[in-house]
């Protein structure tokens, strides 16, 4: 498995730095294994597994950014984003800056109830466990 | 159809009168415009048609919005979310034993994975050692529900392309593999028999002679789907050349499992970067040459016999010993995140956990193989017919449960 690298990137360069992994020969990032989100309540952090098929290594680039902050797409760099940044998009309620197709992806069309994912969301039947 | 005054409408159309009466009918009906430029536009005007979410061939609810030009795919549009359950938000409600059942739902038709990725996951987070035969029943359960997952892919692709006798076929050996599953952990399709530590029970006396007698039972029974499909010339002529994903276009859609192999990259997380005891075991990654869904079928076909091999060398070198590893009855994983990939049925599993040191997760992202391989159907689908895509389609392997989470 061996060990595990992260590094904090300032938001406004995630684009630069995510290209800047994938086409630097020896980098060569070229999978973006798994992209995601975390709600921390008072900032979001949106994490970037990347993977190199060549050189067999990974890192994970993680940015931190407000509640209802924006970010660059890295859809230039990786066409899997897009649906990734769609789907976090819908559920923390971040916005993509120029994101080739920003619509909704998992919840109903007719979805009015907020942003499912954050940690302060309240649904009609949601009921929360109370934590040990 | 109705317009047309019954005695008027020209039954003969080979008789060139009649033919030309035709025109002038419809010539009337599209009010005075000249029936040449009517049918011309017809022919040309690219539309826009809606397959599913109810549809046979896309193995669950999924809808596709095609644009077609005549016959022929333009552009292509997956719509998906049907079968969303929130999966995500849900981990972030229950403890961490108690979210293992809900992960046999992400993927049912190859539950196992998904059991054992999320206890890896909480495994590398808690740092617990799983003993040396739990592991070794890991891999006989993993390796016997690939088969069995693929046997399901095959039978319904082959389905989808119109030969029933393999579906049949399949799903008899499947059932031989639910058995043995069902012997060890009473399931059939949702097992939850992974445990944080190792698995719920030890394997039942009759499994390991059962199981061998399976292995021996289904190896010439590939060859028996090879001879209905692989030199069938439909069976050919529906699948060589169609759908080319090449290696680049998978790469950058995080295309990966068997779909990555039959575009050429001979990767496979179980070789590359063994998990478990996945490096003690001796078997081959098949992989493709052209890239297309006959290629895509052939990996899948070599991957059952691999599968069957792996299973072989582990039941003949299954050590005695503890199942579980000790934990706490109220377990707590200190603070930290864990990012586990395995190689499920359908490409890689990611699982990402992140624990505060309660006894619920912080959050769990699931990273499935569905989600980013069916966002790639667009580059394979397009200039391909509708018969073309449902073979396409079918080739994926893409469960929408596993999409849609």
């Amino acid at each position: 498995m061996g060990v595990d690298v992260a590094f904090k990137v300032d938001k406004d360069l995630i684009l630069k730095v995510c290209q800047f992994a994938k086409e630097t020969p020896e980098l060569s990032f070229d999978l973006l294994a798994c992209m995601t989100c975390i709600d921390y309540v008072d900032h979001m952090e949106v994490v970037y597994n990347l993977f190199s098929f060549t050189h067999r290594h990974k890192i994970a680039i993680k940015t931190s950014l407000l509640r209802d902050g924006e970010l660059d797409s890295v859809t230039p760099a990786w066409n899997a984003a897009n649906w990734h940044e769609r789907e976090i998009a819908e559920l923390f309620g971040i916005t993509f800056k120029n994101h080739p197709d920003p619509r909704p992806i998992l919840l109903p069309e007719d979805w009015d109830e907020g942003f499912p994912m954050r940690k302060d969301w309240e649904g009609k039947d949601f009921v929360r466990l109370p934590k040990k | 159809m109705s317009d047309y005054p019954k005695n008027e409408f020209p039954t003969d159309e080979t008789d060139e009168s009649n033919l030309t009466n035709l025109f002038n009918l419809l010539g009337k009906n599209q009010a005075g415009k000249n029936p040449d430029t009517i049918v011309e536009k017809t022919g040309t005007e690219e539309f826009i048609v809606n397959m599913g979410p109810q549809h046979p061939s896309t193995h669950g609810v999924c809808r596709l919005l095609l644009k077609m030009d005549g016959e022929v795919i333009v552009d292509l549009v997956p719509i998906v979310g049907y079968l969303h359950r929130a999966l995500e938000k849900i981990a972030e409600n229950r403890t961490y034993l108690q979210y293992i059942p809900y992960t046999d739902r992400i993927d049912y038709v190859s539950a196992m994975f998904c059991n054992h990725g999320f206890c890896m996951a909480v495994e590398k987070l808690a740092g617990i050692e799983v003993p040396e035969r739990a592991e070794y029943i890991r891999v006989i359960m993993d390796e016997l529900n690939r088969i069995a997952s693929h046997l399901i892919w095959l039978g319904t692709f082959s389905l989808d392309l119109g030969a029933v006798t393999p579906f049949l076929y399949c799903f008899r050996e499947r059932e031989m593999i639910m058995d043995l599953i069902e012997m060890t952990c009473g399931q059939r399709i949702t097992f939850n028999y992974m445990r944080v530590g190792g698995v719920s029970r030890d394997l039942p006396d009759q499994f390991i002679p059962k199981a061998k007698e399976f292995i021996e039972y289904f190896k010439p029974r590939v060859d028996e789907y090879e001879a209905i499909l692989t030199e069938n010339p439909i069976f050919l002529g529906r699948t060589k050349g169609v759908g080319i994903l090449d290696k680049k276009t998978a790469i950058d859609y995080s295309v990966t499992g068997p779909n990555l192999r039959a575009s050429g990259l001979k990767w496979d997380l179980r070789k590359k970067e063994p998990y478990s005891v996945y490096d003690r075991f001796d078997f081959e990654i098949p992989t493709g040459t052209k890239s297309d869904t006959w290629d895509r079928y052939i990996v899948r076909i070599q991957e059952m016999r691999q599968a069957n091999r792996i299973v072989e060398q582990a039941l003949d070198s299954i050590p005695e010993g503890e199942i579980k590893a000790k934990t706490k009855p109220v377990f707590k994983p200190p603070q930290g995140e864990a990012y586990v990939r395995i190689e499920s049925t359908r490409g890689e599993m990611g699982f990402y956990v992140i624990s505060d040191g309660s006894t619920i997760p912080y959050r769990v992202k699931l990273r499935t193989a569905s989600f980013s391989n069916l966002a790639a159907l667009p580059e394979m689908a397009r200039g391909w017919k509708i018969a073309d895509l449902v073979a396409i389609f079918a080739s994926l392997d893409v469960i929408m449960p596993d999409v849609d989470r």
